[in-house]
């Protein structure tokens, strides 16, 4: 296998109108003297729902740089209108957690479609670090569902102290960690505050269970052990933080119910359930590790917040999971550092900058750099695989939806489906074998099992062979109920090249991967559409489809 | 033409999933591939039922003596179970103090289990330990700890792999796969299927050092649809997708992802034929009906895969099936109901479908969850914990029996380190060595299943007959 530049895993052609203002570039820096089709279809894998040939076209013409400020700018497409729109049409008495179909539905069309692609993609990874799920009560809180994810995107370029904020306050995460109707104590009743939220926004958000260095690597103390960055009597302090807090617009505490007003509406606090003690905080250097009694809830939550943000661990800590998110699963510990140093200070003296730490993370050297590694890079989890496949094809129903009804039983991920808090997938999952025996991590291998894998590559057959606008011929009918709202693709270029088995390889090669395939690939796909008739053009498409979308090369992000 | 039959092998092609589903074709190359011998004479299973989220245990089995009922009242308050409402049980084993125990009311069928058939056991507030641990120690920070108690995923991975202070990679089921199949082993086994079989996604349980676990669906494997016809041009397609699959990938994550693409592509076709052979209507190998959830259907396939246990050749498995919902910071009362409910159901359908299959004294189902929940409340639920009791069933187990010592349930009471979490009084090591045992490990091979286990008294908590 050829490693080299122009050997990239990546998605492209068909690019779908996505608007492309060219504004002049406001750069510091020239972009680099050029960026050939295979950069810029690894980049924009990076960076996006899958490259196309349009859009590479654009990174090529404006450079790395520039392309991400045009990004910056971009106002973000929202989920709830729709979800609200979808909403208004439904009789009295309607199933509502249908609605959440109807999320996934715009979620989808965003991957393929929205302009505002690096904000969709990074708002996809924070989803999967400040998890929600509808697997949980939320099934039937779907217009906060909508919301809570909008919020991320809204904030994807902003501060992290914000993010931290409106994610704490959402009703949809007040609801999913129960914050939402925490009680102050009522000790003759042994009822003290609720720990879940104080123990997984400093777990899996923020700062992590253990001390790390800036470059990502866990300190140890003086008999080589980590270092805890909390104990219980800590959880203990943020759990009377946040106490007090439930919908907003309510009479009392006591009285708050949900709407579909008040679920995408911040919580609110109620004095009469905080807790007004002293609360112990995170200890680091320079940090305020006690709150005082007697504090509003609001001042407490400030507080608390602050604390968090602040503490050392937090840059390294979120640079590492949005370099594996968008980049590798393996980064150097220096490009971590790189990513975290610009998290503390984004240069103008500003900590928290998430704009300036996603510019840095996709600009870096390791990033932008062809890879040369055998640990480079990472695998696509199937959502990604699925809309770089879409985006590549062109993807497209005749009712213009997206309406994969149970995405998570059809591929194993969907949007807001996590299993738990803990996402699909952990960052520090390593399958047995020699990634694990390297010490090295794969989180996407997590949801990498033979059964999925299996689900995974009968999907493509389908696709390949029947869910195109020239399907085989053989292949059954779709009922008339399901036809409109049947995902296919894009085929037809494919089959003008049928009689030239070597050219039909290498366009879908192109289209998928940006460049040249593999030797191995190239030569089995090659014989499987020598082995169809020549008549059978759309066969031959198929079976070279099949074999090249399936395939390992293609599951890597490069 | 004859070698492809485009319309026979398009006959499984379509849906995926997507919206209409298709059978494969009924002649497949499947388990011709493989030859499998098994060494053991006999069959034996064991079938890990993990409760994701943290079970609250100590309304699970509850006490319904006076005085020990009225320590859990007074500590759990607006959370506890009516006294009245608890489903006796009475242990043939009495408690030195004679206290007495119930079940949750929603747990008929398990309290049948245990107080009839005798095949129930339940072993009290079991937690990981890396050595015997008192409230004093714990105090006085002199004695070592598994890290991060209270944190879900850590503690899973501590009921998964008995790591200890130790970064281990493998779990526990894996490493008795390990020391089965070891060459070295006294009754060396040779099956070529994997011993672990996941019904419920990826596990560090069944992670061995060398043996691999194979992961399918609730209801199985799911086939190729490309892949599995037996005409000549659906093999040229195969040969093509395995030659793909073993050429020389250039990334870690490729070889890793070809590898698992290449363990499903043998196993699903074979397991598939053998589910196939018990599930057409003349042929099902037992009348008892499951519950239609979760839970229900991943315990239908594991008796129907126990069925196929011949055709499989296969004489050690080890399953694993899961359900989530029991991190009950909210709602606990409303919810419990249900979660213990459908753990019971399940759980007694599972074990009567093996007494039909004729197997029940060779398959061990035990439950594990990532910890115990507090007895305080905190308002209308709990949070994180330690120590919890597990339930074991099946016809090996010494049944009718509450194993290992109850905690008193006294907030702030000598069991308790803060807040109503109860220090384990048996290590989740005793446990694992006392099922590893029973499934055929040497004693000299134990420790390498639970590490530990040389910091506790009792290597064999007794449960199991052999």
């Amino acid at each position: 296998m050829v490693l080299a530049a122009a050997f990239v895993v990546a998605c492209g052609g068909g690019g779908h109108n996505d608007p492309a203002p060219v504004t002049p570039p406001p750069t510091q820096q020239p972009p680099p003297a050029t960026i050939s089709k295979a950069d810029a279809y690894r980049f924009l894998n990076q960076a996006t729902f899958g490259a196309t040939a349009a859009e590479a076209q654009n990174v090529i013409t404006l450079g790395y740089e520039a392309w991400i400020d045009q990004q910056l700018q971009r106002p973000a497409s929202l989920e709830l209108p729709h979800v609200q729109q979808v909403f208004a049409t439904y009789p009295p008495g309607a199933d509502f957690t249908k609605l959440h179909e109807d999320r996934v539905d715009i979620w989808l069309r965003h991957a393929l479609h929205a302009p505002d692609q690096l904000r969709q993609r990074v708002a996809f990874a924070l989803s999967q670090i400040m998890v929600i799920s509808q697997s949980s009560a939320l099934v039937g809180y779907p217009w906060g569902c909508a919301s809570y994810y909008d919020m991320l995107t809204q904030n994807a370029f902003g501060n992290f102290r914000e993010l931290m904020e409106n994610v704490t306050l959402h009703p949809a995460m007040g609801v999913y960690l129960s914050m939402l109707g925490n009680q102050k104590p009522d000790v003759a009743h042994n009822i003290r505050p609720d720990e879940n939220y104080a123990r997984e926004l400093m777990q899996l958000f923020t700062v992590g269970l253990v001390e790390l260095n800036l470059d990502g690597s866990v300190k140890t103390d003086s008999a080589g052990q980590p270092i805890p960055t909390y104990d219980q009597d800590i959880v203990q302090g943020f759990a009377h933080v946040y106490t007090g807090w439930t919908y907003s617009g309510a009479p009392s505490f006591a009285a708050a119910i949900p709407t579909i007003a008040n679920q995408i509406r911040p919580m609110q606090a109620y004095s009469e359930q905080h807790a007004t003690g002293t609360k112990r905080m995170l200890s680091y250097a320079g940090a305020v590790s006690t709150i005082p009694a007697g504090q509003t809830p609001e001042q407490d939550l400030d507080a608390a917040l602050d604390n968090i943000f602040n503490h050392p661990n937090v840059g390294p800590f979120i640079a590492q999971r949005l370099i594996q998110h968008l980049v590798t699963s393996n980064p150097s510990p220096q490009y971590v550092e790189r990513i975290a140093r610009k998290f503390n200070d984004d240069g103008a003296g500003k900590r928290g900058n998430l704009a300036a730490v996603i510019k840095a993370i996709l600009l870096d050297a390791e990033a932008r750099t062809a890879p040369a590694s055998a640990t480079a890079g990472k695998l696509k989890e199937p959502l990604l695989r699925l809309t770089q496949l879409w985006r590549a094809y062109d993807a497209s129903s005749q009712s213009g939806k997206y309406n994969v009804q149970n995405i998570t039983g059809l591929i194993g991920q969907g949007p807001l489906q996590a299993p738990s808090v803990f996402n699909f997938f952990s960052p520090f999952y390593a399958p047995p074998g020699e990634i694990a025996n390297q010490g090295l991590v794969a989180p996407e291998m997590q949801v990498t099992t033979e059964y999925l894998s299996s689900l995974w590559t009968d999907y493509v057959f389908a696709l390949a062979f029947c869910y195109t606008t020239m399907p085989v011929q053989g292949c059954p009918a779709v009922p008339p109920a399901l036809q409109p709202d049947l995902v296919t693709i894009d085929a037809s270029a494919e089959r003008a090249m049928a009689a030239n088995p070597q050219a039909l390889v290498d366009a879908i090669a192109d289209k998928l991967v940006g460049g040249p395939l593999s030797s191995t690939l190239s030569t089995e796909a090659k014989s499987m559409v020598e082995r169809a008739p020549a008549s059978e053009t759309a066969l031959r498409v198929a079976e070279a489809l099949y074999l090249i979308a399936s395939a390992p090369e293609v599951a890597q992000q490069r | 033409m004859d070698n492809f039959n485009r319309r026979r092998f398009l006959k499984c092609a379509a849906a995926g999933g997507l919206a209409y589903a298709f059978g494969r074709t009924p002649q497949a190359v499947s388990a011709a591939t493989i030859s499998s011998s098994a060494a053991f004479a006999d069959y034996k299973a064991l079938v890990c039922v993990f409760l994701f989220g943290g079970n609250d245990s100590f309304n699970m089995v509850v006490p319904r003596s006076a005085a020990e009922y009225g320590v859990y009242a007074a500590s759990r308050q607006n959370l506890a179970i009516a006294q009245a409402s608890l489903l006796p049980i009475n242990s043939l084993v009495p408690d030195p103090n004679g206290a007495l125990y119930g079940l949750h009311p929603s747990m008929s069928e398990l309290a049948t289990l245990f107080e009839q058939d005798e095949k129930c056991a339940i072993v009290a507030n079991l937690g990981p330990l890396i050595e015997p641990t008192t409230k004093a120690q714990y105090q006085a920070k002199a004695t070592h700890l598994p890290p991060q108690l209270f944190s879900h995923n850590d503690q899973q991975d501590q009921w998964h792999a008995l790591k200890g202070e130790a970064t281990l990679k493998s779990g526990w089921g894996g490493r008795i796969a390990d020391a089965l199949l070891a060459p070295g082993a006294a009754t060396p086994l040779t099956q070529s299927l994997a011993v672990n079989l996941s019904l419920s996604g990826q596990t560090l349980f069944q992670a061995g050092v060398t043996s691999v676990p194979y992961t399918m669906g609730a209801t199985g494997p799911v086939p190729f649809f490309g892949l599995e016809g037996a005409d000549a041009y659906t093999l040229a397609r195969r040969a093509a997708f395995e030659r793909i699959l073993s050429a020389n990938h250039a990334t870690v994550y490729e070889r890793a992802y070809a590898t698992v693409q290449q363990r499903a592509l043998q196993g699903a076709a074979r397991i598939n034929d053998a589910l196939a052979s018990v599930r057409s209507p003349n042929a099902v190998p037992f009348a008892t009906a499951f519950p239609t959830t979760p839970l229900g259907q991943q315990l239908k396939t594991v008796a129907e895969l126990i069925a196929t246990r011949d055709q499989l050749e296969v004489s050690r498995q080890i399953f694993f099936v899961a359900i989530g919902g029991f991190d009950t910071h909210d709602a606990q009362t409303q919810d419990q109901p249900q979660l213990l409910g459908n753990l019971s159901s399940c759980l007694a359908a599972f074990y009567r479908a093996t007494v039909e299959l004729g197997i029940a004294a060779g398959v061990t189902t035990f439950t594990q969850s990532d910890f115990g929940r507090t007895l305080t409340s905190n308002g209308d639920g709990t949070d994180h914990a330690w120590g919890g009791n597990q339930l074991v069933i099946g016809g090996a187990v010494a049944g009718r029996t509450l194993y290992g010592r109850y905690p008193l349930l006294q907030i702030d009471g000598p069991d308790d380190v803060g807040g109503g979490r109860m220090i384990p009084t048996t290590s989740s090591d005793q446990y694992a060595a006392t099922l590893a045992r029973w499934f055929g490990v040497a004693d000299s091979a134990l420790t390498s299943v639970a590490p530990h286990l040389g910091n506790f008294t009792a290597a064999n908590l007794g449960f199991l007959q052999t």
